[in-house]
């Protein structure tokens, strides 16, 4: 005889503990972005004190605030089925189109960089929540072709994926459009496309890169401005030349470096301090940890972004349907290289493209995608623990 | 017991798994990478970047050290260094239109100089060519004449241009500017436009000496005055005015091409280094050696005082003392003035002066007159000013007519001439030719001064009296001899610089057979190519006044120290050494020893002769006997001037009166003394002065009694000799 009572099955066992109560949200993922977020609050206070006369803690109040209406936003999109996106895949897709080509001719009157719109007492940078939105449009046309993931499907998707980035590359901001290009390409894996798409994508990725930097310039042909170039390459010799990018290379390395072990202090801290390090709030705030807190903090920093994106591949694993983990491993992935690439530009392995770090750089329109971000793989996680809890039972009354 | 919840997962696809653990084992390597990566920076490298880190925000601000002093033979000081307060403009923060507005005055000023270098080389091709008519001047060359004086002797002045209308933030800047220190925008934008056509890459000085308060106004509101710096810079110092001034030379700031020299060796840019003159020549010992201090900035570029930093203090240059001696200096200066004052009826305005010991070159004074006072020169000076103090009317006080000026030197050539005579055979110490007044080489007929005929006369005699006719005989002697009179000169030290340490000094020119050769073939191609006919003034100023060939009167007016001959106040001193030494030809020099701060001495400026020439001490005991005697005998050209002298007995002189057609003779005075602990070679010049005994020679005496401390009656002696 068992202990447990005998249930019918039409009527699910009171659960021990309230559903309303469950904590939908994976503890270590939250953990994970709440110590990000407590990192860059206090890099922020210690960087950023003297970036404004008159206002010290200008820049930590607005991270605090948009990090607050992040982990709001977060929470809410946890507890969404998100496979209603899928459904809402096309309007998606629209809404995501239009916002940059908004953002593109709302830019042409202001004659600046085609990236922000301004709104009142913030600026919203479309390109951020697009990564968000083409994961969502993009799974849910994969997930529709699920049994013909043949060469037709990559093609379909790689250019559905493609012209959103061409259109982020005009605006210009080559370090999103790479980062649209890398969530396409995981979510194309994710689904199973078959390795030798990959291989073939990824010849013509190298030959692209060839034509852009190097024959069309012979010809003539400026794809890219000039600084562009400058900075993807300058990483390659940032001692040769101490122009403007080698320079900024060599700034960030100097600083990181001289954190040594357990870093200078805040008041140590000259090249951010001094104004020495460029970006010390968005691109090179990694740098300007290194500096202040040494390789101790940098290992912390580290260590809170592994243990975020393992959560997310495990997040991946335990979805409960290919939609879950395609866009599971899209916004996995999508965190992983821009987080590689940020860092890599800090520490001096990777070109200069301007792309922040998730959770750490300052910036609202970063802030609030990657919490919608990390909402959507608490939404996975949660139906997919509930799922389990449900299909374990359904096992068992089978 | 049913598998607890939480174990039980729902499958996944093993091609997902994989797919899964590839994107896992990527991210591995991924974090991998960047933990090595940063091992490696902080861990492994850190102390370099350390290192690194400091250079960015420390800079070294160099401290200027003050230049050494210049002092004279008793330490008196000629030349010191002050601090001044000044106020100086960046040039790289001007607009571009001020930079062209700079450079098109520097080419306008440049053409209008080259115009005066014309009209300056016509003129003096006109002046020989009415010297050598023996007419003097018609009248369409009188006025020819002062057409191209007015044109030499200034060049035409260029217009600053006036502040660009559409520079609107440095208008702005320059009236706020003006305002604070007190000079007037369109004042400010001349120094400007004069700095940067001068020296493109230096700071232009505004004003030197501002206030405290203007000093501190502006310290404290940089951002409101862009491109301005206010410096505590040191300034030379210039106590005695315009004595000697002609000898220091000016410093500014080291140019690009000067910082690649081997002598400029290790000096930083911004170094302030000699420019002319004795600043110039002993730089390596004046300039000291700068100093800095470690300052924290930020990557604008603002400092940082909170935290102390190092310093390293400057060194002082060394002092410099020269052979001067400034109350000789003084006198002589005083004994030009007067002489110039005594023949003011010719219009003299100018003269020259060198006092020498002979025993081994040392300079007891040298020196232009009208001269100048240095202190202008330690300020930002006016282009009008400048072209004023270069200009003939003002009597050129910027000129060292002493080493620079060539003139023929009329009679006191004769000892060279003597010399020659001598050592050629042509005659002995005791030949006797006769001088009957007349002098004919083919149908020219030369006369003595006045018409004096002094009968038969031996060679100290001759000098005594300075009998022209004697001396022309010599000459058309040596001209059978080649160029045996030329080459005498050369050897005694004319004709040639004499290496003395300051900068600026001309050749001159002894004038040969060869020299005029060449000068005539060149005129005569070059009337040639122009098709001018030749003799003409076309010809003359087109083509240079060598419209002859050489012939034998030429050697003969050499011989009495006229015509072509080219030579300065300090190359005859140096003539005269040589014949009283014996041979031993020293070279003139200033520089004495070179001290540090307190006096001590560090180095001395050893200065070797510079070679010997041979002859018989006889003739040079001849020539002396006949310079004693001019100046002491009865009869002596200069006898009367310094009647009553308390060094007569040592005394040895000889005048000199140079035509210098079309304007009025220069008056010459060169002589020795032979004291025992002081002796003294003097040479005086008077531009328009007159006779030698005139004006030069009672210079020179008021030269000599402040030398021999003789409590004289400080009168000035004119003579009546009116010979050559």
């Amino acid at each position: 005889m068992s202990s447990h009572p005998i249930q019918p099955a039409s009527e699910p066992p009171p659960p021990l503990v309230p559903r309303e109560w469950h904590l939908r949200l994976d503890p270590l993922l939250l953990l994970a972005s709440l110590g990000l977020v407590a990192c860059s609050l206090i890099a922020l206070n210690s960087a950023t004190a003297n970036d404004i006369p008159g206002k010290p803690d200008y820049y930590v109040m607005r991270q605090g605030i948009y990090a607050g209406i992040g982990v709001v936003l977060m929470y809410a999109l946890s507890r969404l089925d998100y496979s209603r996106l899928r459904e809402l895949r096309y309007p998606v897709y629209g809404v995501l189109i239009g916002l940059l080509v908004f953002v593109l001719g709302i830019a042409q009157a202001t004659r600046g960089s085609k990236a922000w719109i301004e709104l009142p007492g913030f600026q919203f940078q479309p390109s951020e929540l697009g990564k968000v939105l083409l994961i969502a449009a993009l799974g849910g046309f994969v997930v529709d072709r699920m049994r013909r993931m043949g060469r037709d499907t990559t093609a379909r998707i790689m250019l559905l994926g493609l012209f959103p980035t061409m259109l982020v590359i005009l605006e210009p901001d080559l370090g999103s459009a790479l980062v649209y290009v890398a969530a396409t390409l995981a979510i194309l894996f994710v689904a199973g496309a078959p390795w030798r798409h990959f291989a073939a994508l990824f010849t013509l990725f190298a030959v692209a890169i060839a034509l852009v930097l190097v024959v069309a310039p012979k010809m003539g042909v400026e794809v890219l401005e000039p600084y562009q170039v400058d900075r993807l390459t300058s990483f390659l010799h940032p001692s040769a030349d101490p122009g403007d990018e080698g320079y900024h290379q060599q700034q960030a390395l100097t600083a990181l470096g001289s954190g040594e072990k357990t870093g200078r202090g805040v008041a140590g801290a000259t090249q951010t301090s001094l104004n020495f390090l460029p970006e010390h709030h968005t691109d090179f705030i990694f740098a300007s940890i290194g500096e202040t807190y040494g390789f101790a903090g940098c290992a912390l920093v580290l260590s809170l972004y592994a243990l975020l994106i393992w959560r997310g591949l495990h997040i991946l694993t335990i979805a409960k349907n290919l939609y879950g983990a395609l866009i599971a491993g899209g916004i996995t992935v999508m965190l992983l290289f821009q987080l590689f690439v940020n860092i890599g530009m800090n520490v001096g392995i990777m070109p200069i493209t301007g792309v922040t770090a998730p959770l750490l750089s300052f910036g609202g329109s970063s802030m609030l995608a990657t919490f919608m971000a990390l909402g959507l793989l608490h939404a996975v996680h949660a139906q997919a623990r509930e799922t389990a809890e449900l299909k374990g039972r359904a096992t068992v009354f089978q | 017991m049913p598998t607890p919840l939480e174990e039980r997962r729902p499958a996944i696809t093993p091609q997902l798994a994989v797919r899964v653990a590839i994107l896992g084992g990527f991210a591995f390597v991924l974090f991998a990478i960047v933990f090595f990566r940063l091992w490696f920076l902080q861990v492994l490298s850190g102390e370099d970047y350390v290192a690194k880190a400091r250079e960015n925000r420390v800079r070294k601000v160099r401290i200027e050290a003050p230049r050494g002093d210049i002092v004279d033979r008793d330490g008196r000081v000629l030349v010191k260094t002050r601090v001044a307060a000044v106020v100086q403009m960046v040039p790289e923060a001007l607009p571009e239109s001020v930079v062209e507005q700079a450079d098109e005055f520097r080419k306008q000023r440049s053409e209008a100089e080259q115009e005066r270098l014309g009209a300056s080389s016509q003129l003096h091709a006109l002046e020989r060519d009415i010297r050598e008519s023996r007419r003097g001047p018609s009248r369409s060359q009188r006025r020819e004449r002062r057409r191209l004086a007015r044109a030499a002797r200034q060049a035409k002045p260029v217009a600053i241009p006036p502040v660009p209308v559409d520079e609107l933030k440095l208008r702005r800047l320059y009236r706020h500017l003006g305002r604070v220190i007190g000079v007037k925008p369109r004042r400010i934008h001349q120094r400007v436009i004069e700095g940067i056509a001068e020296l493109p890459y230096s700071n232009v000085t505004i004003k030197t000496a501002v206030s405290r308060a203007a000093f501190n106004y502006i310290r404290e509101r940089r951002e409101q005055f862009p491109g301005v710096e206010v410096e505590k810079q040191y300034l030379r110092d210039y106590p005695h005015d315009e004595l000697a001034a002609q000898l220091f030379g000016t410093t500014r700031e080291i140019s690009p091409a000067e910082l690649k020299m081997k002598r400029y060796k290790g000096v930083e840019p911004g170094t302030r280094i000699g420019a002319d003159g004795l600043e110039e020549k002993y730089d390596k010992y004046l300039r000291g050696k700068d100093g800095y201090t470690r300052i924290v900035i930020n990557a604008l570029g603002t400092r940082d005082d909170r935290r102390p930093q190092k310093r390293v203090e400057p060194r002082q240059g060394q002092r410099l003392r020269i052979t001067l001696d400034l109350d000789l200096q003084r006198a002589a200066n005083d004994a030009i003035k007067r002489g110039v004052e005594a023949a003011s009826a010719n219009g003299a305005r100018a003269g020259a002066f060198v006092a020498m010991d002979p025993r081994n070159g040392e300079v007891l004074a040298l020196g232009s007159y009208p001269s100048f006072n240095a202190n202008e020169f330690a300020k930002p000076i006016s282009q009008k000013r400048y072209d004023a103090l270069n200009s003939d009317e003002n009597g050129a006080p910027l000129f060292n007519r002493a080493i620079a000026a060539t003139y023929p030197t009329g009679s006191t050539f004769k000892p060279i001439t003597a010399m020659a005579a001598m050592e050629e055979g042509v005659i002995s110490p005791t030949t006797t030719l006769m001088d009957n007044g007349e002098y004919k080489l083919g149908d020219q007929i030369r006369k003595n001064a006045q018409d004096a005929s002094y009968g038969p006369l031996q060679l100290p005699q001759a000098l005594t009296v300075s009998s022209d006719v004697f001396f022309y005989q010599l000459g058309e002697q040596l001209e059978y001899k080649g160029n045996a009179l030329q080459d005498w000169a050369h050897k005694l030290g004319l004709g040639r610089k004499t290496g003395i340490d300051i900068p600026g000094e001309f050749n001159g020119l002894i004038p040969d057979k060869a020299w005029r050769t060449k000068g005539y073939d060149a005129y005569q191609k070059c009337t040639d190519k122009a098709n001018v006919p030749q003799g003409t003034t076309e010809a003359l100023y087109k083509c240079g006044g060598i419209e002859r060939p050489w012939t034998t009167g030429d050697n003969v007016s050499l011989a009495v120290g006229q015509g072509d001959l080219q030579a300065t106040p300090l190359q005859l001193a140096e003539a005269y050494t040589t014949i009283i030494n014996g041979g031993k030809v020293v070279r003139p020099h200033l520089g004495l020893q070179v001290e540090d701060g307190q006096g001590r001495l560090m180095e001395e400026i050893r200065v070797p002769i510079r070679r010997r020439v041979q002859f018989d001490p006889a003739y040079r005991d001849a020539i002396m006997a006949g310079l004693h005697g001019a100046a002491t005998a009865q009869g002596g050209t200069s006898a009367d001037v310094f009647a009553g002298a308390d060094y007569r007995d040592h005394l040895y002189g000889k005048t000199g009166t140079a035509e210098r057609q079309p304007n009025p003779d220069q008056s010459w005075y060169a002589c020795y003394v032979d004291d025992q602990f002081k002796p003294i070679v003097v040479v005086t010049t008077i531009e328009r002065g007159g006779f030698g005994a005139e004006t030069a020679a009672p210079a020179a005496r008021l030269i000599l009694d402040e030398w021999f401390d003789v409590h004289g009656d400080h009168e000035f002696h004119a003579g009546d000799d009116q010979s050559n």
